[in-house]
């Protein structure tokens, strides 16, 4: 890295150290900054002596909630007669009311005569359906009844035509035999 | 409190000129120096703490240099006009030389903008305030011994920035 002359930088600073403001600029910048001192001690004695932030805080919100009890105490509503304020709201209500009485009572009827309908109709299709419910059990079980004694007369009918033939089958055994001793009887006597 | 007040008031008093003077000196334009002293002024009434404070004239020397940096590194940020450029302080006459004179000031400063505050301040209260190594070590509470290590190494950082600067201008040329 190239170096200037120590020499050079030593000119310089000497030539800078020889720079003397004018006496009437050094006068005016000493005016100047008395004028800034005095004005920052006022702002600094301002700043010591106003209260903390804390309680000019505390004593704003203690005006503002003192302006807002005024305000609501000013433009509250005045007090209410409540007998009167009653008799009214009666006489208006009675007049209101009179006069849709009728109505509501009509449509009152027509609604209880529609749900009446409504709910006979719907238990009429509920018996209805049960009812057919209970018919179609009833013949299921007389069908499984029939089916049953049908099942027995046939077991029966087939046990009397097993006993014929067996008295049928000795029938003819005890007739054969029979036939052999008679025919037994008849050689001997012709002997 | 008061006992601060006067003191503030004593220094302006006595040390107002030496003060200004400085200002007019880092920034290169009085009118700017002129609002840095009031500002100074204000900013010192201001300061919590000013018990603290042992050395009222070392304290606002400091914020002096401390001061006419911050404004120096505002104006490099800001892009001025060519109708707000203002004369610079100088004693020379004839344009070209005044040019070149107040670009080297200028330079030197920028340099010395970019030094280290204790360096700075080492520096620009030997070299451009003139005052010697006690007086500095007293009031930046170092040894003399101290100081002149800080102001031998400010020059050296320095012959290093503007011989890089230097170095930089000419390669331009060049091309």
């Amino acid at each position: 890295m190239s170096k200037i002359d120590e020499n050079e930088i030593l000119r310089r600073l000497e030539q800078l150290s020889q720079i003397q403001p004018s006496f009437e600029a050094t006068e005016r910048a000493i005016n100047r900054a008395r004028l800034g001192f005095k004005w920052g001690t006022a702002t600094a004695s301002y700043k010591s002596n106003s209260p903390s932030p804390i309680f000019r805080f505390a004593a704003a919100a203690v005006l503002l909630i003192c302006a807002g009890f005024l305000a609501g105490r000013l433009f509250a509503p005045k007090p209410i007669n409540v007998e009167q304020l009653r008799a009214e709201i009666e006489t208006s209500l009675k007049s209101s009311l009179s006069a849709s009485c009728e109505q509501i009572k009509d449509e009152l009827h027509q609604q209880v005569r529609r749900d009446l309908a409504e709910f006979a109709t719907q238990t009429v299709a509920a018996s209805t359906t049960v009812t057919d419910q209970r018919l179609a059990e009833l013949i299921q079980l007389i069908e499984d009844a029939r089916m049953r004694d049908r099942f027995r007369v046939a077991a029966a009918l087939e046990q009397i035509e097993l006993n014929r033939l067996q008295d049928k089958t000795q029938l003819g055994n005890g007739l054969q035999g029979l036939v052999a001793q008679t025919s037994e009887l008849l050689r001997t006597e012709r002997n | 409190m008061r006992d601060r007040q006067k003191e503030i008031l004593e220094l302006l008093e006595k040390s107002g000129a030496s003060l200004y003077a400085l200002l007019t000196r880092l920034t290169l334009r009085q009118d700017v120096a002129e609002e840095l002293m009031q500002e100074l002024f204000i900013k010192l009434t201001n300061t919590k703490g000013l018990y603290k404070i042992q050395n009222w004239s070392a304290y606002a020397h400091r914020a002096a240099i401390n001061l006419a940096f911050d404004w120096r590194r505002k104006q490099n940020r800001t892009c001025l006009s060519l109708d707000n450029v203002h004369e610079a302080a100088s004693n020379d006459c004839s344009p070209l030389s005044k040019l070149i004179h107040a670009e080297e000031l200028q330079e030197i400063l920028e340099a010395i903008g970019q030094l280290n505050r204790k360096s700075r301040q080492a520096l620009i209260m030997r070299y451009i305030q003139q005052q010697p190594y006690d007086d500095i070590a007293e009031q930046m509470g170092k040894t003399a011994h101290q100081v002149r290590a800080l102001c031998y190494k400010a020059i050296n950082r320095l012959r290093d920035t503007l011989g890089s600067d230097r170095k930089e201008a000419c390669d331009v040329q060049n091309r």
